[in-house]
Parts: structure tokens; sequence; C-alpha cells
């Protein structure tokens, strides 16, 4: 048998590297979108953009289904107790990336590979593939000082918080909670209907 | 040539973790044997000697079952980048067994307020530290050895060998407590603070009809008298709260009439607050924050969208689409005008008849007598 702490870690490798893959893809579909003539035109050729936009998509769900895998046994190494800011913040984060990505797979099965024909929504798709490394980055980081008392970003002059936690009241976040899938529910039953871009 | 760039950029990434050390930030205070019982840092190959000082100050004679302080002063060592330094105080040198506790001593307490054998301090850049600990002697009148040990890194360590010393031994000769001695229960311990609280501190003692405290800050020396309240050894002395990164330092003075025992200085514990957060909080907080970034990215992705659909619960076009216009009555064509559809009628001058809503209109070019 091995620990919950092993099992996190295999896990959080996973998700990761799989997220790491997905956010270089987008991104570079985004910036051969934003700016076509980079690198000779071969980065925005059908070929190259088909290549990244599978592999971005991939990695993220890979990612995106590990995630929860990886938070519960990280919640189960820690013993289902949160007793400091860092780990509190490794929930926050966690729950962030976790938006971030799903919003990344969602927006792309949605409207399909004809999203990075459009300026704007590559744009928005990148940003948003970047954010949730961001915070991805962030909650392993945070893993890194828990463990190992040090993290690769401590070598950064700026970065986000982690040392100090802003905790809610459970009946506010609970509220929150509501609000988000109300906001949800008015978003996909409601809202502007998003049909697939067709293919250009 | 960019393969041969990712190459060396790889490298130096590999070659970059060759400054990280295994534990860089500590272990932390603890209870360990000497050289943590032989792993990791007892290995010859993975330490070297230090270039340190240590000097230990302790009394050579002790009552059984009372307070007696332990300085050890640390100087002159190279450092790591974090300046960390670990100190033993140890019963014995075996690598088993080693704690004081195994050879009958109490810490009372250690320097940074807790009761541990090993703990680890930041040097000052003045590259000297001293430590105390406060320890019960031994029950068991007798000869007791004490030894320090210290372990800290260097800069630059290409080894990432942990540099260690260990002292001699310094004996002490616990002797038997004379009768009705006051002093401290031999069940107390300091009790650390949460920064701010000024609630009073509990002090237990043996022996003992009057206490009285003196508190200073750990800079200062002048020492500061402090209220006392209680009785049948269980006192309450009110000192300040801690605030920051200050210390505060008493030294109580056990009395019985008898004898009058100055006792050593201890150190008002802080430990920061209890982190009021709870798992299911933070679980509730972080899928609420998630589905709102999802709502409002998926709001931003339809805004964006450039699919010219219209909304769902718009349904004009298709009501319109079902609903076909009034026909006209038949023999009638479709006027453009409205005036060119009305027909005259000689049985009713001035007067118009409208054929589409069947009804008659006054003619604005013949109105009718009377001005109707």
């Amino acid at each position: 048998m091995f620990g919950a702490a092993t099992f996190h870690a295999a896990m959080a490798e996973v998700v990761v590297g799989s997220m790491v893959l997905a956010t270089l893809c987008a991104m570079g579909c985004a910036i051969a979108t934003i700016f076509p003539n980079i690198a000779g035109g071969r980065l925005s050729s059908e070929r190259v953009m088909v290549t990244m936009d599978k592999a971005s998509i991939a990695g993220a769900l890979l990612g995106l289904v590990f995630m929860p895998i990886a938070a519960l046994s990280g919640s189960f190494a820690a013993d289902n107790v949160v007793n400091n800011a860092l780990l509190y913040n490794k929930f926050v984060y966690t729950g962030l990336a976790f938006g971030f990505w799903a919003s990344f797979v969602i927006g792309r099965v949605r409207l399909g590979p004809g999203i990075w024909q459009h300026r704007s929504l590559s744009a928005l798709q990148g940003a948003t593939a970047a954010m949730a490394m961001l915070m991805t980055t962030m909650a392993s980081s945070i893993g890194g000082k828990l463990v190992r008392g040090e993290s690769l970003f401590d070598i950064m002059p700026v970065w986000l918080p982690s040392d100090s936690a802003t905790v809610l009241n459970p009946i506010l976040s609970a509220v929150l909670l509501l609000m988000g899938i109300a906001a949800l529910v008015v978003v996909f039953r409601l809202g502007p209907r998003a049909e697939r871009i067709p293919l250009d | 040539m960019r393969p041969r760039v990712a190459v060396l950029t790889i490298i130096a990434l590999l070659l970059a973790t060759g400054a990280s050390m295994a534990n860089p930030s500590g272990e932390g205070d603890a209870d360990r044997d000497y050289t943590c019982g032989g792993s990791c840092h007892g290995d010859p190959a993975l330490s070297s000697p230090s270039d340190g000082t240590v000097t230990v100050s302790v009394s050579p004679l002790a009552f059984s079952g009372t307070a007696t302080a332990v300085h050890v002063t640390v100087s002159g060592m190279s450092l790591s980048g974090n300046r960390l330094l670990g100190v033993f105080l140890l019963g014995s040198a075996n690598g088993n067994d080693d704690h004081p506790e195994d050879h009958g001593w109490s810490i009372l307490q250690d320097p940074n307020g807790g009761t541990r054998n090993y703990v680890e301090v930041v040097v000052p850049p003045s590259d000297s530290v001293t430590l105390t600990w406060v320890m019960l002697a031994p029950v068991q009148p007798g000869m007791q050895t004490l030894l320090t040990e210290i372990h800290h890194g260097s800069s630059p360590n290409s080894n990432n060998w942990a540099y260690s010393a260990l002292t001699r031994g310094y004996v002490v000769d616990v002797q038997p407590v004379p009768e009705n001695l006051p002093g401290f229960a031999f069940d107390w311990s300091p009790e650390a603070r949460v920064t701010g609280d000024d609630s009073p501190t509990v002090i237990s003692t043996r022996n003992t009809t009057s206490v009285s405290v003196q508190w200073m800050l750990e800079d200062e020396w002048v020492p500061h008298n402090a209220e006392v309240t209680g009785e049948n050894d269980e006192w309450h002395v009110m000192l300040p709260a801690t605030i920051g990164d200050t210390r505060i330092q008493y030294q109580v003075t056990t009395s019985n009439g008898d004898f009058s025992i100055v006792q050593p200085w201890l150190t008002v514990a802080t430990e920061p607050a209890a982190f009021d957060g709870e798992i299911w909080g933070a679980r509730i907080q972080a899928l609420a924050f998630g589905l709102l970034i999802i709502a409002f990215l998926l709001s931003l992705q339809a805004r964006l969208s450039p699919w010219d659909g219209h909304h769902e619960l718009d349904h004009t076009e298709e009501v319109e689409a079902t609903e076909s216009p009034p026909e006209e009555p038949p023999g009638l064509e479709p006027a453009d005008d409205y005036w060119s559809r009305m027909v005259p009628s000689e049985e009713n001058p001035g007067w118009l008849w409208d054929p589409v809503v069947e009804e008659w209109v006054a003619d604005p070019n013949n109105p009718p007598e009377g001005g109707e």
C-alpha cells in the first residue's frame, strides 16, 4: 500500500503535466490567430493549428479529469484538516484552476475548433488557459511549500499571495455557491445560445 | 542551432537543482537523538566538521527536581543563505535514548518556547546566538552529563554537506533536594499564549507560600514587577500581551519563609492565533469561485461568439411567420393609397365607402353638409 500523500503527488504530476501541454498549445493557437505571420506563418498553418488545438483540448480534458482525484487525495493527505492559510489557499486556487480549465474546455467543445479563427475568442481562450495555468501552478507551488518548505516560485520577485488567506464565512460561501449555480443556469438556459462556429 | 540552445537550457535547469539542498528550510523543532539517530547527516559522507565555536554554561550543581538553566552560545560558524542553525541538547551521544528526558531531566522550556531538545534558530548578523534550555533536574540524585550538538549549512555548499559539531560532556552533580525547598511543580510547564492575549499566566509550584515575578522585554536591562495573585501553590501572574516579534522574559521567585529560590528566566512563548478556516468552508469557497468563473467566462464566450442567432425566448419571427396578413375582399386590388380605395356614393354626397374596413368615411374634398 502507499500513503495518500504519495498518491496525491502522482496525481498532481499528471494534472500539472497535462495542463502545461494544454497551456502551451492554447497559447500557441492564440498567438497564431492574433499574429498570423509569426514564425513565417508556420505557427498558423492548418496542420500546426489542428495539432495544437487537439493537444490543448486533450491535455485540458485529461487534467480536468484528474484534478478532482488530486484534490481529494490531497485532502486525505492533510487528514481532512485545514489548519493554516497555505492549505486553505491551496483549496481556493484549486477551485479557481478548475473554473478556468472547465471554461476553457466547455468553450472549445461548444464553439468547436473554429474558436481559434476569431481573434477575440482566440485571445479569450489563450488568456483563460494562461490564468488556469497560473492558478494550477499556485496550487502546486503551495504543495511544495507545505511539504518541503520551499518552492521554485520563491525566487520570483512578485507572486500571488499564499501566506495569508481570505476565509469567507461558510454561509457566505454557500450563498456564493448558489449564485454560481444560478449564474450557470442563466448562462446555459436563458442566455444567448452559443453554437459551433463553422470553419472557413 | 536551436537544438543546441534547447539542450543547453535543459542542462542549465538540471544544474540549477544542485543549488538546492535536501531540507534547506530545516526539519523544525523536535525531540531527537544524537544526529537524529544517525540518519542523513550522521553519514560521514554527508557531513563535515563545523567551523563554529560552541560554549555551554550550566551550573555544576543542581538539586533534584528543581529548575536549572543550560545556556548554549554558538558563534563563528559558516551558514547557509537562510542562516539556519540546529542545536541539540543531549544526555548522551549513542544515537538512541539520547534525549535528556531519557536520563531523567524534564525540559521546562526550550529556547523557542517549546519543550524540545532540538531547536532551529535563525542566527543574527552578529554570527553569535545564545540559546537557553530551562530544565527540571532528575529526581534521582547522581552525576549527570549534558552535551550539545550543532548542525548548519554553508554557502556555497556544493557537496550538500551538513556541518556539525559535538561538545564534550558537561557534568552536573544532582544532589538530593533539601526538605521543604520551594520550586515549580513537577508537572508544570509554561503555557504558550496567542499574540495579543493578556490573560493571566498560571504557575504551579510546590512547598511555596508566596511568589514574586519580574518581567522584561528581551533586550531590556531593568525588570518590572508583575502582579501576582493566588494561593495553595496555584498562582496567576499578570504579564503584558506579546505583540509581533517582541519576546517577554519573566523570572519567578518562590518562597516559603525558610527558603527563597530565584528560578531561571523563562520566556513567554507566543504562538500564532489558531487558523479559523475549516475544510468544508475551503471546499465550498473553492467550488463557488470555480462556478462563478465558469459562468463569467461562458457569458463572455457567448458575447464574443460570431453566431447571429436570437434569444431562445424571443419567438417574434416564428409567430409572425405563422400569422398570414388579412386577405383583401374579393374583387378588390390592393391599394397603395388609402384614399384610392374609397368608393364615392351618389346617395350619400360628401361620404366615401371604405370596402376594407366596411365603413363610411367623410370625403375631405367634398365634406358632408353640416361639417360632419
